[in-house]
């Protein structure tokens, strides 16, 4: 790997933000809507609870600005894929020394960029509207953050996997695949509240540990990090999983030549 | 040397083979044209010579190295353009030509981009969003594009093809010169035969996926054995008619302005008939075959590989 090379492809897409006012503006629209909207609705609701009020405001609320994480990352990995598609530009840069793993990590380190920049705004952000501090749960956000950019990772290889393989015809899922999983990730509401067989499939989604985690520390009792073990090795395999089928949806297209590929 | 190698290169869609077997080389500093019909598997070829297309069999060498395994540093040498590619349309040509630039190992990158910027043109172009330029001038920002590393092998997918006439000369000029001073190997398709012959050494012409005629311009031209007679007659005329028909050659006639397709061997003797038989014209000219006659015999005729 050369990293001239991956911050020539990291280069084309920071360009494109700056010309692009709808990709700079997703990274604190939604933030901002999702925000404001929740932070109003868990007020009214800690408003009529007797004591615990705060710790539901910064549970909801910190599970939104957490959940930036594995959103802005899948997001960014697929819609940059996208863009390269429409534009077709994927053979401009298959026909230079680029190796698939170098451009593989460019797209990684993006969504890392954009899912940083939106935490801390929205972190910013409901802290001034709600007073309430994310960074308050301390050092353990870094393994959290980690974990939820890996898990992002995966759902943005594999759409992008997916969206190589059949084409721009089924883009809509770049922006709406991660939804899929959301409920088993728990954002919101603790694992135990699902219903049995939803809870099985939460134990194998990486996310629902870090919002489970979230919810004990901000509830002033953090669990050991070594809770972490289990969705860590769970993110691993996905995405070993994921890395092997992006390759396999790029060795398909290979064999349909790039030039045609949109 | 042969600085690239092709053998026995096959590609077949499903069950639709596209290309069916073909090798060639190409010497280093040699411009190699690149001919065929619509969908005779020309861009097909120049994928699977850049390794974006997995072939279904065969090998192609390149720099004396297997292209698929030693693809990054072969790449490092190699470029392309193509009418078929665009590059990001929201941002500006100097963006674009920056962020291709860093996947080159290219030293002096800033002033690769200026003198990349003098040799094409893109002064007035520089901060202009590449979406909002004509076909022409992406079609210049492409080849631009395809010169950042000065590779050593150029390939260029109708490369022309919507440029205006001076700027296309200009290009043509600019590849021809690459050749001389730097000993650049080029691999062109196009559609404009005149350009063909100018530019390239060597033809090769792909029909069905098959190569069917190889050779130099000049030489594919001569395998035409028939020229074109064009006579503007002012009297006689029903003495051409009889000639004509006696000869059995074929022609067009528009009022007296005849054009006679003949046979190069044929045409001083039937020249002296018209003398002779009294027949009068004003004007005359006689066409040599040419490159494009050879290549609408081949794309009229049934494939057959050589």
């Amino acid at each position: 790997m050369k990293l001239y090379r991956i911050w020539g492809l990291t280069l084309r897409y920071l360009f494109l933000f700056r010309h692009s006012l709808d990709r700079i503006s997703d990274a604190f629209f939604w933030p901002t809507v999702d925000i404001i909207l929740w932070g109003m609705t868990s007020s009214f609701f800690a408003k009529n609870l007797e004591g615990g009020g705060n710790t539901l405001i910064l549970g909801l609320l910190g599970g939104i600005v957490l959940w930036i994480f594995p959103w802005r990352s899948q997001y960014e990995i697929a819609v940059n894929l996208l863009e390269d598609l429409w534009n077709r530009n994927l053979v401009n840069i298959f026909v230079s020394p680029v190796k698939f793993i170098e451009w593989v990590t460019a797209l990684l380190f993006l969504g890392v960029g954009k899912a940083v920049i939106s935490f801390t705004y929205a972190s910013l952000l409901i802290y001034f509207l709600y007073s309430a501090n994310i960074l308050s749960v301390g050092l353990v956000l870094v393994p959290w953050a980690v974990l939820l950019i890996m898990f992002g990772w995966v759902f943005g290889l594999l759409v992008a996997g997916i969206i190589m393989r059949y084409d721009t015809k089924i883009q809509t899922l770049a922006w709406t695949s991660i939804y899929v999983v959301a409920p088993f990730a728990t954002v919101y509401y603790p694992v135990n509240s699902l219903p049995a067989w939803a809870q099985s499939i939460a134990h194998f989604v990486p996310a629902s540990y870090v919002f489970e985690a979230m919810r004990s520390a901000v509830g002033g009792s953090p669990p050991p990090l070594s809770d972490l073990i289990w969705p860590t090795l769970l993110c691993l395999v996905y995405f070993a999983l994921a890395i092997a089928m992006i390759y396999r949806s790029f060795n398909h297209i290979l064999k349909r030549g790039l030039i045609s590929v949109d | 040397m042969a600085i690239l190698e092709v053998k026995d290169l096959k590609k077949t869609f499903g069950k639709n083979p596209v290309i069916k077997g073909i090798s060639f080389d190409m010497e280093e500093g040699e411009i190699l044209g690149i001919l065929g019909p619509n969908g005779a598997g020309k861009t097909t070829t120049l994928q699977m010579l850049l390794g974006v297309l997995t072939p279904t069999s065969g090998s192609v060498n390149v720099f004396g190295k297997e292209l698929m395994p030693n693809k990054t540093e072969i790449l490092e040498k190699m470029n392309f353009s193509s009418t078929y590619t665009d590059l990001p349309w929201r941002i500006t040509v100097s963006e674009n030509l920056t962020w291709t630039s860093w996947l080159y190992n290219i030293v002096d990158r800033k002033q690769r981009l200026e003198k990349i910027k003098s040799i094409f043109r893109l002064e007035k172009l520089w901060h202009q969003s590449f979406g909002s330029l004509s076909a022409g001038q992406r079609t210049r920002v492409n080849l631009a594009r395809s010169m950042i590393n000065f590779p050593k092998i150029l390939l260029l997918d109708e490369p022309t093809a919507s440029l205006d006439p001076e700027v296309a000369a200009y290009m043509r000029e600019f590849f021809a010169d690459q050749r001389t001073k730097f000993n650049t190997s080029i691999i062109l398709t196009s559609h404009n035969m005149a350009e063909v012959e100018e530019l390239c050494d060597r033809v090769i012409i792909l029909k069905d996926g098959l190569i069917v005629g190889a050779d130099s311009p000049a030489n594919l031209a001569k395998k035409m054995e028939f020229s074109h007679l064009r006579l503007r007659i002012t009297k006689n005329a029903s003495e051409l008619d009889k000639l004509i028909t006696l000869r059995h050659l074929a022609h067009i006639q528009e009022k007296n302005n005849y054009t006679i397709t003949i046979k190069e061997s044929l045409l001083p003797l039937f020249l002296y008939e018209v003398t002779k038989k009294n027949i009068n014209y004003t004007e005359i000219s006689i066409d040599k075959p040419t490159l494009e006659d050879y290549f609408l015999k081949v794309a009229r005729s049934k494939s057959e590989a050589l």
